[in-house]
């Protein structure tokens, strides 16, 4: 086993951890469903600027899925996936959007792209939980796919709003946090 | 936001009930298809049938009702909002009530019910999961169900390997962050006032040693590993082996009977 493998694997590991301590710092409780910013996202976001999308995304799992364990909300088979493992592991696309380059410059716009670009892409399972959610519950005639879309829209907002302004700090203060050796 | 007090550390009440004996991966199975056959119920007989089945669940889960009850709280708003949906927006069958635009018929207040009901039935079962299995098991139990996946390139070991460092380490690591909070509260940070910008900057001190002790702790526990020769899951041994017993077996029985009463007890 490569060491560098083996180091990748406990960060992962390690970060998903704090992801799962920060969920529960709720910076601001939005609605009753549950939607509330949480400053989840930073660990994820960080690990995935480190190390690639691949190491963003299978830290973003297992947040889901500590998140699963301890306080599961289960409401329908599909929405468990949908709500979950999969709109915390897209959030590792943020990889794609290395903020710093080889020379150890860094651009903040590029970190904004890749938050907002992860932000939405975990909008998408949130969006069809809704969906299916509001399809099988919800009155019929009911405008199923604007509620969804209004109300995971509005937390997931924050959230990325949040994470962009504690990332811009942390790029600046911390720079090494992101450089993989 | 101050620091927290209480420790994270789920839903699970230590135990040794019928529940608590069975195999994670029996339980995992079982209460993954329940899920999907609550949604077959359709009329009184059939959701009798989720309802017994269930209360029998928690009834041998030994599990403290009052903490079932608790547990369920915060979805009971979520409840009460589509059960008014229903109320007030589906119609059909005789008028059962009416005040100027406001009309509640008969078929709202029954779609009501059996909404409200399938909810609560699915709520309930998902807690009882998690309240009589312990993190660890539930991540053998994924593990192990995950292994046939390997052959299409699932790391199934490494993921739950990482997974269980996971949890090993978010006790250490909520410790870990309210120490820094205090440390830096006594050096005089400030999280609970100012504007939203002022109060997120203030987490910046706690999260940069948190993010930086973090790697440093990665590092150590790659090395720790590598020193007691860890390469990959291949041949890798373990401590406590999973094994079906014939409880298992009648979970799964239990659950075929169940499922083929639902079939013939639904109204088409």
């Amino acid at each position: 086993m490569k060491r560098d493998r083996l180091i990748t694997m406990m960060e992962i590991a390690i970060m998903a951890g704090i992801g799962g301590v920060l969920s529960y710092y709720v910076a601001l409780r939005l609605w009753p469903q549950g939607g509330s910013a949480s400053l989840a996202m930073v660990p994820i976001v960080i690990l995935a600027f480190r190390r690639g999308w691949v190491a963003g995304v299978v830290c973003g799992l297992l947040v889901g899925l500590i998140n699963l364990m301890i306080s599961p909300y289960i409401t329908h088979p599909i929405q468990v996936v949908l709500d979950y493992p999969l709109p915390y592991a897209l959030l590792g696309l943020a990889g794609w959007f290395r903020p710093v380059d080889e020379k150890g410059a860094i651009s903040i716009k590029r970190m904004g792209l890749g938050v907002t670009i992860a932000g939405l892409a975990r909008l998408i399972p949130h969006f069809i939980s809704g969906v299916v959610w509001f399809g099988s519950y919800a009155p019929e005639g009911w405008p199923v796919v604007l509620y969804s879309l209004c109300y995971n829209a509005s937390y997931l907002v924050i959230d990325v709003l949040v994470t962009i302004i504690l990332m811009s700090y942390l790029l600046k203060k911390a720079p090494q946090l992101v450089a993989s050796r | 936001m101050s620091p927290l007090s209480a420790p994270v550390l789920g839903q699970y009440v230590p135990g040794d009930s019928i529940l608590h004996r069975l195999d994670p991966r029996t339980k995992i199975v079982v209460i993954f298809v329940y899920m999907l056959i609550v949604f077959l119920a359709n009329n009184g007989i059939t959701y009798g049938l989720l309802i017994v089945t269930t209360s029998v669940g928690v009834f041998l889960s030994g599990v403290p009702i009052l903490m079932i009850l608790r547990g369920l709280k915060p979805v009971f708003i979520l409840i009460a909002f589509t059960a008014c949906l229903h109320l007030f927006f589906t119609k059909g069958g005789e008028v059962l009530f009416s005040m100027g635009p406001i009309t509640i018929e008969e078929k709202g207040v029954m779609q009501a019910g059996w909404i409200s009901l399938r909810f609560m039935l699915l709520v309930v079962t998902g807690m009882l999961l998690t309240l009589t299995t312990s993190s660890i098991d539930l991540t053998d139990g994924m593990e192990r169900l995950l292994t046939p996946l390997r052959r299409v390139g699932v790391p199934a070991h490494e993921l739950a390997l990482m997974m269980s460092i996971s949890l090993r380490f978010i006790p250490t690591l909520w410790e870990e962050t309210n120490k820094i909070m205090k440390a830096q509260q006594a050096r005089g940070a400030d999280f609970e006032s100012g504007s939203i910008f002022k109060r997120l900057k203030s987490f910046i001190p706690v999260l940069i040693p948190l993010f930086v002790s973090a790697f440093r702790r990665a590092e150590e526990l790659a090395l720790a590993m590598e020193a007691r020769g860890y390469r990959g899951g291949q041949g890798r041994t373990r401590l406590r082996k999973l094994t079906f017993t014939g409880n298992d077996s009648i979970a799964f029985i239990l659950l075929f009977l169940l499922v083929i009463g639902l079939i013939g007890l639904r109204s088409q």
